[in-house]
């Protein structure tokens, strides 16, 4: 019964996205629902026997397809036409809901299952699981014409800024509440490296280093004369560095720079003296507009793969192209040779996928004019960052991610991150071990800056602009949120805790109101006939008006119902619920 | 080994020690016996740097300890049981163990010397993935020694080890210094159990109000009367 009640909860959440969004969504929500269903009921159970899981959970799955289904078919015939959408073709509509029925099921009952394996079997197949999903989807994304893609993309740059923030607050425990400014000098630093503002067109490979360079550079500047204050003293600095650097960026409209000694020490003293200057002042810079103030810096370069097509032309930049590949191929296989000799097949696997996407990135095969190749070849278009096609803007963040998920966790595991968290803990006791507080306070501020100036050298390339506006306060704050809410100090938890924000935010909320408003001036609207309730009930009914509400509230509520976040580090859930989770293993 | 010469040292306003001058030769055991308030803590925070000194000097084989900041100081091979433990609650006892020898810069020896601890408390051998702050009193004691033992200390700082054990563990504890100590380790050690503390001691000081008042090898400073009287307790 414990099941069937989850089925149905499952089975309602799906259904109602399905409402939201219709068409295709159906098969893609659908399978998502089964492999969360999967999870949240495949735990319960004792580690054997995977096909009695798989039988056990069945019918909770079969419900939550059943709700699922009919939502999808009662949105296709009933919404579509009450929004003003024409309905989908009955055989396409279909289909969809034929593979979300099946999607749904069959994820459930196989995710489920997969916990009854040894816990090391189940760990490669979910992370293979997770591979696969992640590498597909900007393929189903496309296919079932949803567009979610730029939208994730969005919520995988708050992906990287959550990490880095996590090791601030996380790992060192200092709260800084002026993240974003962060975010905005790596952006800017891109805005200005490669854009038509100041005619410098850097190549974007080397600015995104250039830009996590600056802003560690400048979380060593705010860090160096803050970081012996503490706790909230730090947390009140790091809100005012927060809001200058906007301000600061919005009204660098109009620098002149000029050289002091000869244009006013030198006229001064001589003035004193009575005599007549003509000296000439040396002027660096003149009335140059730095950031554009409100406007914004745009268009911003993109950057490009250095792809090496069928029939290029001899000449220097070929060359060039077959070193870098060749390094980067012998790179990754003298670590794939030491692997197989080492007899570490995991590592084998993983390598040798990544060897075939370097190559398959770099040369594209000729394009034969029809079939299969040319098809493939149009759908991952490899090398290729346009603005209209998400595609590869997301296989580079994942690129990023996995980087910084690597580099993060070799930090945590380091002298360094011992350090960090012994400062978290108690920082006398800390000094006591030899640990400088100082240099170790700061260099998690380094860090934290660098993993934010990659995530917005990303992001001005992106979006191909960027405006002040973007980095304010509220910003820097739903950074911490993604943080606490997804578990602080736990890397899964702030990943899950960046996705499940910010597609609440990108994705549901801009659905909800177009579903909202296409709904009211078609069914709704016409049947109102006081004009005055008419119009106070179109101009109320956005959800991203009340988009920090929401926001709040949620906070609120998890504060209240799971104060250590979604995933929680070990340490923090010990902390907080350190008597149930002693009576939980007294249990087991 | 150790010389404090003349050591003042303020909380704000107030003089905590008014010209402390010890020493501490290579391998012994020297105490500082005084009741609360003495200066005694004081006397340890500001070896280790915790506090600064306003004058005089502390002197560690030729290095001037006072000029150093705390994490330099503990660089130089002076390691701290610190009074009220201040383990790591949230770390596990081994990776507070491995917390005390951040500052060596020798790995080879970290395994033998992780045995060697273990060797000494057996107790914390069984608790070795237990939360820090999940110990028992007397647990986190000897993880707080144990810590301080990690870092290979030329001298080892011990602030009130006996404080709020069973008189049982006392003993073990005291027996443990003592055994640290004949393995060449040489032990400053702050104690109100003053009985306890001479009777294992070397030396010993008398600190009455953040100034010296007393000092003698420790067999002497027990027979002498004013020390009867006032800590020991006897009439």
């Amino acid at each position: 019964m414990k099941y069937i009640r989850s089925g149905i909860t499952f089975g309602l959440i799906g259904g109602g996205l399905t409402l939201l969004f219709g068409g295709w969504s159906v098969a893609v929500i659908g399978s998502l629902m089964g492999v969360g269903l999967g999870l949240a009921l495949g735990g319960g159970f004792e580690r054997k026997d995977p096909l009695k899981i798989a039988v056990t959970v069945l019918p909770s799955a079969l419900v939550a397809a059943v709700i699922l289904v009919a939502l999808s078919f009662y949105q296709n015939n009933v919404v579509q036409e009450a929004i003003g959408k024409r309905p989908f073709a009955a055989n396409l509509a279909l289909n969809a809901n034929l593979i979300g029925f099946f999607g749904s099921v069959l994820f459930a009952a196989f995710v489920a299952a997969i916990h009854g394996l040894p816990q090391n079997q189940e760990r490669a197949i979910k992370i293979a699981l997770l591979a696969t999903l992640v590498v597909l989807f900007p393929f189903i994304d496309k296919l079932t014409a949803l567009r979610w893609t730029a939208q994730i993309i969005f919520a995988l740059i708050f992906v990287i800024l959550g990490l880095g923030l996590n090791i601030v607050v996380g790992y060192a425990g200092l709260l800084d509440l002026g993240y974003a400014a962060f975010f905005a000098i790596g952006a800017y630093t891109t805005g200005i490296l490669s854009s038509p503002q100041h005619g410098v067109f850097l190549n974007f490979w080397l600015v995104i280093w250039i830009a996590a360079a600056m802003a560690a550079v400048w979380g060593l500047m705010l860090g160096a004369p803050t970081l012996p204050l503490r706790g909230d003293y730090l947390a009140i600095v790091t809100l005012g560095f927060g809001e200058i650097v906007p301000v600061l960026f919005k009204n660098l409209t109009d620098v002149t720079i000029r050289e002091p000694l000869t244009c006013w020490i030198l006229p001064g003293l001589m003035n004193l003296f009575g005599a007549q200057t003509t000296m000439s002042c040396i002027t660096l810079v003149e009335h140059e507009d730095l950031t554009a103030g409100d406007k914004g810096i745009s268009p911003i370069g993109r950057p490009s793969l250095p792809v090496i097509s069928p029939n290029e032309a001899m000449g220097l930049a070929l060359v060039v192209k077959v070193i870098v590949l060749v390094l980067i191929v012998g790179l990754i296989g003298y670590y794939l040779f030491r692997a197989i000799s080492n007899k570490q097949y995991k590592r084998v696997v993983g390598l040798a996928a990544g060897l075939l996407a370097v190559v398959a990135f770099f040369i594209p095969l000729p394009h034969p004019e029809k079939g299969f190749m040319a098809t493939l070849m149009a759908v991952i278009q490899p090398g290729e960052f346009k603005s209209n096609d998400p595609t590869t803007w997301y296989f580079l963040i994942i690129a990023i991610i996995l980087l910084s998920i690597f580099v993060i966790q070799r930090l945590r595991d380091s002298r360094l991150g011992r350090a960090w968290m012994a400062i978290r803990e108690d920082e006398l006791a800390a000094a006591q071990m030899g640990i400088d507080p100082v240099r170790t306070k700061l260099a998690a501020f380094a860090m934290g800056a660098t993993f934010s100036g990659f995530a917005g050298a990303f992001y001005a390339a992106y979006i191909a602009g960027i405006f002040p506006s973007v980095f304010d306060f509220s910003t820097s704050i739903i950074i911490l949120c993604v943080v606490i809410l997804g578990g602080i100090g736990n890397i899964n938890g702030v990943i899950v805790g960046g996705l499940a924000i910010m597609t609440a935010d990108r994705l549901f909320l801009p659905a909800l109101k177009d579903f909202l408003s296409s709904l009211l001036t078609h069914t709704i609207l016409p049947s109102i006939s006081d004009p005055v309730v008419q119009l106070a009930v179109k101009d109320n009914a956005n959800p991203i008006l009340y988009r920090f509400l929401l926001f709040g509230l949620t906070l609120v509520i998890m504060m209240a119902v799971r104060p250590e976040g979604l995933i929680p580090n070990a340490q923090v859930r010990a902390e907080m619920h350190g008597e149930e989770v002693a009576a939980e293993k007294a249990k087991a | 080994m150790l010389e404090l010469k003349d050591v003042h040292t303020y909380y704000g306003n107030i003089h905590a020690l008014k010209g402390i001058s010890l020493t501490v030769n290579d391998g012994e055991i020297v105490t500082l016996i005084g009741s609360n308030g003495a200066g005694k803590s004081t006397t340890l925070r500001t070896i280790q740097g915790l506090n600064k000194p306003r004058s005089g000097s502390i002197v560690l084989d030729g290095t001037e300890l006072h000029k150093l900041p705390a994490h330099q100081i503990a660089t130089m091979g002076v390691a701290q049981s610190p009074e009220g433990r201040m383990i790591f609650p949230r770390m596990t006892v081994l990776e507070n163990l491995e917390m005390g020898a951040y500052v060596r810069k020798d790995r080879s020896t970290f395994n033998d010397d992780l045995e060697h601890v273990f060797k000494l408390f057996p107790r914390l051998k069984e608790r070795i993935n237990q939360k820090g702050g999940t110990l028992s009193g007397g647990e986190q004691q000897m993880l707080a020694m144990g810590r301080a033992l990690m870092a290979k200390p030329k001298i080892l700082l011990l602030d009130e080890p006996s404080m709020g054990l069973a008189p049982l563990l006392v003993e073990l504890i005291f027996d443990i210094i003592q055994e640290i100590n004949k393995e060449g380790t040489t032990v400053l050690l702050v104690e109100q159990n003053a009985l306890m503390a001479l009777s294992i001691a070397h030396r010993g000081y008398v600190l009455q109000t953040g100034e010296i008042i007393l000092s003698d090898d420790a067999q002497s400073l027990k027979n002498n009367e004013m020390v009867k009287k006032s800590y020991l307790g006897v009439e």
